[in-house]
């Protein structure tokens, strides 16, 4: 029978084109909206890192003193002193680690081959690009020694090697950070992330950088962040030292724990390492505090998608109700109009349960033209919104996941609508209308 | 075959009740062909309409194939209806949008009968009414005599043991409502039992049996002239 109520799902569209067609184009539009938003919604709120976001944590230390408040929902700093994060990134432990720090340089060649241009890069240490499922194309990750050494050795990306040196292997060139003449140890491929979840501080959608540089490079020649520096107390910064010994915090830590037991054993050494702080004046609060957060856990934490995605979510889905409701009287009076035949049907042995199916299918196929036709319109929105906003370019884009849950959500959105015609048509007398055909 | 006992309808309105049938007793045997007639608003609609379980009734037993009727659910109301009896309308009722073999096949496929079977069924019918050549006609396309052919055709495609036809002839010429009611005649003969609706006096003449329904009740004055056909029932 399904294949005959598409049959007569068919002819009914045939039978009243305008309104059918009035009607694909009204879910069209309310899919369009709704899958538009929930496009940029899922892309924003989707794993970035599945095979591995409950293995990776970003530390938080507590280093306020007792009584200090921070801007964070728990009041716990987002960022590590250098102090900390020097402490953490050499303490011996067997667990991958990786510091974090945003920077930038003015990037040339100290030649006239290439303009000079502002970069953003990323300090960080050796285990970050295996953390990060990082994949190398060409040359490797610098050495422990060139690590521990401040070595001026550099990791790009393809298309920063492709822009510099014209080819994806530039491993050997040299290029220039500022005055830091550094020489190219790898090349990665490009990191597509949708989520700098590494890093949200200065925009969680932005891209990942594309110049990696060790992270005792800091130190040693005094390199300063292009991301968020806070402090909590009147610390006096006269030279780059100050800021290295102070309680400000700027640097961002992740650590790789495979299990449960590490985690205890991470937890564990941190919680000895504020006692151990505390001897030394700092961390003054009654009871240590710290949090280990996966990946996922983070990005809630730091709210990468805040309230006015999710009120944009609910408004296009209330926007797509409108559209229902504007289809479920298109609706009532296709269905109602049709009385007659259904009497006849009935009087022909079709029960109301079939009468009821019949229309059920009969909608779920409009739902479905509406569907395809919305993914279409959510495509022009999704353009529309990267051309508009190139921070949402890697994010305005619809997945495979959204692709099919879009046709779903329109063929259930419209049986929903069309359940109360179907059903006041199924109770149709029969004989209110044989006569009177 | 058919057994009404004190079968009442009453429509209720907030300010009025309407007493369609009241204490209507009929007992249809298999095989007879039955004219119903008597004033507007008797209750000859009604009645046909209760008897093709297309209607409820207030009160009362209605027994068809002694099966009790009021017992059963809407489900089982409707298998009945589409295994036991075929309708015949006064205004066809044929649907639009189907070709005259589509229409023929509606109730075979709420039976769930097989497409080569329905197609055995649909041809022999529609041979039987003499439109076979016009299987791909809409009906729009034929003309009234011809659009009520293709009723009796549907009505008969389910091998129906019970007709129940409202007027058959109500919207025809007099040449084409003679030829329906030769057709139905030979119908009747093939063994189908048959109650017919009608207003026409000649028509009501040539069946066996008339009844007259007088203000919801029935006045049955015309008692088996010949004896009713030996049951062929499908």
């Amino acid at each position: 029978m399904f294949s005959h109520y598409i049959d007569l799902s068919w002819r009914s569209f045939k039978r009243t084109p305008l309104v059918s067609v009035l009607m694909v184009m009204a879910i069209a539009i309310g899919i369009g909206v709704t899958m538009t938003s929930l496009s940029v919604y899922h892309m924003m709120s989707m794993d970035p890192i599945p095979n591995k976001s409950s293995q990776l944590f970003a530390v938080q230390l507590q280093s306020m003193d007792e009584g200090e408040t921070w801007f964070s929902p728990d009041s716990i700093p987002y960022q590590l002193t250098y102090k900390d994060t020097d402490h953490l990134l050499n303490a011996d432990l067997p667990y991958k680690r990786a510091a974090l720090m945003k920077t930038g340089f003015s990037v040339h060649l100290n030649s006239d081959k290439i303009k000079p241009f502002l970069e953003t890069a990323r300090v960080t240490s050796r285990d970050a690009f295996e953390m990060f499922n990082l994949t190398f194309l060409h040359g490797g990750v610098w050495s422990l020694e060139q690590e521990q050494n401040a070595a001026p050795v550099v990791v790009i990306s393809e298309t920063m090697s492709k822009k510099l040196f014209g080819t994806e292997n530039g491993v050997g060139q040299t290029l220039y950070l500022d005055d830091l003449s550094m020489r190219v140890v790898g090349v990665i491929q490009d990191w597509q992330l949708h989520v700098k979840y590494y890093d949200p501080n200065n925009g969680a959608f932005n891209d990942p950088e594309q110049i990696f540089i060790p992270f005792s490079l800091i130190k040693a020649h005094e390199i300063n962040t292009w991301g968020n520096t806070n402090g909590w107390k009147h610390e006096p910064v006269k030279v780059f030292n100050d800021k290295l010994e102070s309680e400000k915090v700027w640097l961002q830590f992740w650590v790789q724990l495979n299990n449960e037991s590490e985690k205890q054993a991470y937890s564990d050494y941190i919680t000895n390492y504020i006692q151990d702080q505390k001897k030394l004046g700092r961390f003054n609060r009654e009871q240590p505090e710290f949090k280990l957060r996966d990946v996922n856990e983070w990005i809630i934490y730091r709210q990468v998608v805040n309230e006015d995605n999710k009120i944009m979510v609910a408004l296009s889905f209330m926007f797509l109700a409108v559209c229902l409701a504007n289809i479920l009287g298109l609706l009532l009076a296709k269905f109602l109009r049709r009385a007659p035949e259904v009497g006849v049907r009935r009087a022909l042995g079709a029960s109301k349960r079939q009468v009821f199916y019949q229309h059920i299918v009969e909608v779920g196929m409009l739902g479905l033209f509406g569907g395809v036709l919305g993914i279409l319109v959510a495509q022009l929105g999704l353009l529309g919104i990267r051309q508009s906003y190139s921070y949402y370019e890697s994010l305005a884009n619809m997945d495979i996941s959204m692709l099919m849950t879009a046709p779903i959500i329109a063929i259930s959105a419209c049986i929903l609508a069309g359940i109360y015609p179907a059903w006041l048509v199924c109770r149709t007398t029969p004989s209110t209308y044989l006569k009177t055909q | 075959m058919l057994k009404m006992n004190n079968i009442s309808k009453v429509y209720q309105t907030e300010m009025v009740q309407t007493h369609a049938l009241r204490d209507f007793n009929l007992n249809v045997e298999e095989g007879e062909f039955i004219a119903v007639t008597g004033p507007s608003g008797s209750g000859k609609t009604t009645f046909l309409n209760i008897a093709g379980m297309l209607e409820p009734f207030s009160s009362g037993e209605y027994l068809l194939d002694g099966i009790d009727v009021g017992k059963l659910n809407d489900n089982q109301r409707a298998d009945l209806r589409n295994q036991k009896i075929g309708f015949i309308f006064q205004g066809f009722n044929l649907i639009p949008d189907l070709n005259l073999y589509e229409n023929v096949e509606v109730p075979l496929r709420y039976r769930g009968i097989k497409a080569a079977e329905r197609k055995r069924r649909i041809e022999q019918c529609l041979e039987q009414v003499g439109l076979a050549s016009r299987a791909k006609h809409l009906p729009q396309q034929l003309s009234g005599g011809q659009q009520q052919r293709v009723a009796i055709a549907r009505a008969l495609a389910g091998e129906p043991r019970f007709l129940l036809a409202d007027e058959p002839t109500g919207n025809l010429d007099s040449l084409m409502a003679r030829q329906v009611m030769e057709l139905l005649e030979q119908i009747n003969r093939d063994g189908a039992t048959i109650v017919m609706v009608t207003h026409d006096a000649e028509l009501a003449r040539r069946a066996p049996r008339n009844i007259q329904v007088v203000d919801g009740q029935l006045a049955d004055f015309t008692l088996y002239q010949g004896k009713p056909n030996v049951a062929v029932g499908a």
